[in-house]
């Protein structure tokens, strides 16, 4: 048979092999998406919260503000500079709202600045009559742009830019020749501008937090949950292995003790050799972790054990992740070789952070050369690639380096 | 094959060897391999190592099944090797870490129950001499072994462990490494010199010690920190 057509035949095999047997498939390393999904979480939360926020600012400035500015445009100090701010906080409110939902905000503090600066024009030009009304539009909305303007930053800043606004009103207030009153009234207008704002802003915080640690939380459930169905899956798989080795080794055992068989019948030696060999790869197996370079070898392992080959698969250490195209590389030539053996066989491999080697011996026999490349060493990408035969055994090995 | 290991063992006496296992049926077969063997002699059998001992107190090498009666005897074999006796362990358990825990226990040797008549034989004759030997499963295992305090290993040591565990035939390695077969057991046995480091110190690792000085199989002065151990004068680090 020729390389070219048993080597694929080979791998169809194995594959196959590997769905009948119906190994548990081997837990690929935790995936980002899973990490990611209590991220995802929070930021969905996050949405909900940069929605409710954009729509109050706006909602307010517009709804509230503007009708009142424009009922009162006659009585300002200086009416241009109160609707002229008024129009530019509502087109920049409505940018920074906009490029906040789509994730790539304003710069907060040049954004903050513009509307401290708008703050002060506006106390400046609303005048005394309109100074606790309504129209002076900059008590009842700015707060709300502050919220937009440093979304996701800390709170101290919102608390620095509201305590700015509180200041610059307590000079408008004793600049227009406060009374008791009007004190009163500011200190009831500073709370009402404060608490809302930094009540929605502390609460959206605290709801992202709790929602991406509730995430994270079923999350972790998820995972345990999967691990253990594959531990279970696991173990039914090898309980069930068992019951099949065992059957072998116990008719073997059986016939030998009620002297059906002969202990010199090479035919018997055989049976009792793969029972035993049997044993001993389920005895050593361990698939605590789970790797797809290990689970290919045993699918190939497998077969061939099936097709009455004894064999003993040893493995050391755990293969680090590996491109598919490097386990390809070091999988293929040894089940190819594998396919050809006689007799029995070794399989071992044995690997390190660094490097990975696989390696297959068979006794040597006379007849063609097994399938895979000619003897000699090759070198494909990262992979060594070494076969020979020494009359005594053949020996196949493949090697990665990092 | 370097130097006979049996060169060195005194006189014409065979080596004494007691079998500690809880299964009969290993027990006899163990026996009928080292039957085989002119120069061995089996002095007791038995499922406890203190009842056996107390049977055969002159026992050379002691084979210790490392599971007995459901639970790993490491506790048992720290102690008789640290009491000086050379305990070979065998055992069907053979993932690296109990390999190396046994070895850090002070086992002479660790062989693996399905390694054979030969690999056996040659493991009790060479431990009764304080000389190491090295069976593929435990070559495997020091090769493989990711403890960040492993001993450290030259390239050719590991490459010998690696091929060793991998073909299982010295004469392979040696036609691999293009070194001669001579050669290749030095490399191996070097490599199980140098676990004499890890683990708590025992009479046992000290023996091996002193032997490969004295085989010229390690050179003193490559090994400072040993003699400390060999001479117990002081603990080590």
């Amino acid at each position: 048979m020729s390389a070219d057509l048993n080597a694929p035949a080979q791998r169809t095999d194995a594959s196959q092999a590997a769905t009948r047997a119906s190994v548990p498939t081997p837990r690929e390393p935790v995936s980002p998406e899973a990490l990611a999904a209590p991220a995802a979480v929070a930021h969905a939360s996050d949405r909900g919260a940069r929605i409710a926020a954009v729509a109050i600012a706006l909602a307010w400035h517009v709804v509230i503000a503007l009708p009142a500015v424009l009922t009162a445009r006659a009585e300002f100090a200086a009416p241009a500079v109160v609707l002229g701010t008024w129009v530019l906080v509502a087109v920049t409110g409505a940018v920074a709202g906009v490029r906040l939902l789509q994730g790539s905000p304003l710069p907060p503090w040049p954004l903050a600045a513009l509307l401290l600066v708008v703050d002060a024009a506006v106390f400046a030009a609303a005048g005394e009559r309109q100074l606790f009304a309504a129209a002076n539009w900059v008590w009842g909305t700015l707060g709300w742009f502050f919220v937009l303007a440093v979304w996701g930053q800390r709170v101290i800043g919102l608390i620095a830019l509201l305590s700015t606004h509180a200041l610059i009103a307590l000079v408008a207030v004793l600049g227009h020749g406060a009374e008791p009153a009007d004190v009163a009234r500011y200190v009831m207008y500073v709370y009402g501008t404060f608490s809302l704002p930094v009540a929605v802003f502390v609460g959206s915080t605290v709801i992202v937090g709790l929602a991406r640690e509730r995430a994270a939380v079923s999350a972790a459930g998820h995972a345990m949950a999967a691990e253990r169905d594959a531990a279970e899956r696991g173990r039914q798989e090898r309980r069930d292995r068992l019951a099949l080795v065992s059957s072998a080794a116990g008719r073997v055992l059986g016939d030998l003790a009620a002297g059906q068989a002969d202990p010199g019948d090479p035919e018997v030696q055989r049976r009792c050799m793969l029972a035993a060999a049997r044993l001993r790869r389920l005895i050593a197996e361990s698939d605590d972790v789970p790797d797809p370079l290990l689970h290919e070898l045993r699918a190939a392992a497998d077969l061939a054990e099936r097709s009455g080959l004894p064999i003993d698969l040893v493995t050391i250490g755990t293969p680090p992740p590996l491109p598919v195209e490097v386990r390809r590389r070091l999988a293929d030539p040894l089940t190819g070789t594998l396919a050809d053996a006689r007799e029995w066989a070794r399989l071992t491999v044995v690997s390190g952070p660094d490097e990975v080697v696989v390696s297959l011996v068979t006794p040597d026999r006379e007849g063609p050369e097994a399938t895979g490349p000619p003897a000699g060493e090759h070198v494909y990408g990262p992979v060594q690639y070494l076969y020979e035969r020494d009359g005594n055994i053949r020996w196949a090995q493949t090697r990665w380096r990092r | 094959m370097g130097a006979d290991p049996v060169a060195a063992v005194s006189g014409d006496r065979p080596v004494g060897v007691a079998i500690v296992d809880d299964h009969p049926v290993v027990v006899e077969g163990v026996r009928a391999w080292l039957a085989t063997e002119p120069r061995l002699t089996v002095l007791a059998t038995g499922d406890d190592p203190d009842e056996v001992l107390r049977e055969a107190p002159d026992a050379d090498v002691v084979l210790l099944d490392l599971r007995l009666h459901g639970r790993m005897a490491l506790d048992k074999l720290a102690e008789l090797s640290a009491a000086g006796r050379r305990v070979v362990v065998y055992s069907e358990h053979t993932d690296p870490q109990t390999m190396l825990a046994a070895l850090d226990a002070g086992a002479a040797a660790f062989l693996a129950k399905h390694e054979g008549r030969e690999h056996c034989v040659e493991t009790v004759l060479a431990a009764a001499s304080d000389r190491p030997y090295v069976p593929p499963a435990l070559a495997g295992a020091m090769v493989g072994d990711p403890r960040p305090d492993r001993p450290m290993l030259s390239d050719k040591e590991r490459e010998a462990l690696l091929l060793w565990f991998q073909s299982m035939s010295k004469a392979s390695v040696a036609r691999r490494m293009q070194i001669s077969e001579h050669t290749v057991k030095q490399y191996v046995d070097r490599a199980r010199i140098k676990y004499t480091r890890a683990g708590r110190p025992a009479a046992t690792k000290a023996a091996l010690l002193a032997r490969a000085i004295e085989d010229g199989l390690v050179r003193p002065e490559e090994i400072g920190i040993y003699r400390s151990q060999a001479t117990h004068d002081r603990p080590t680090p």
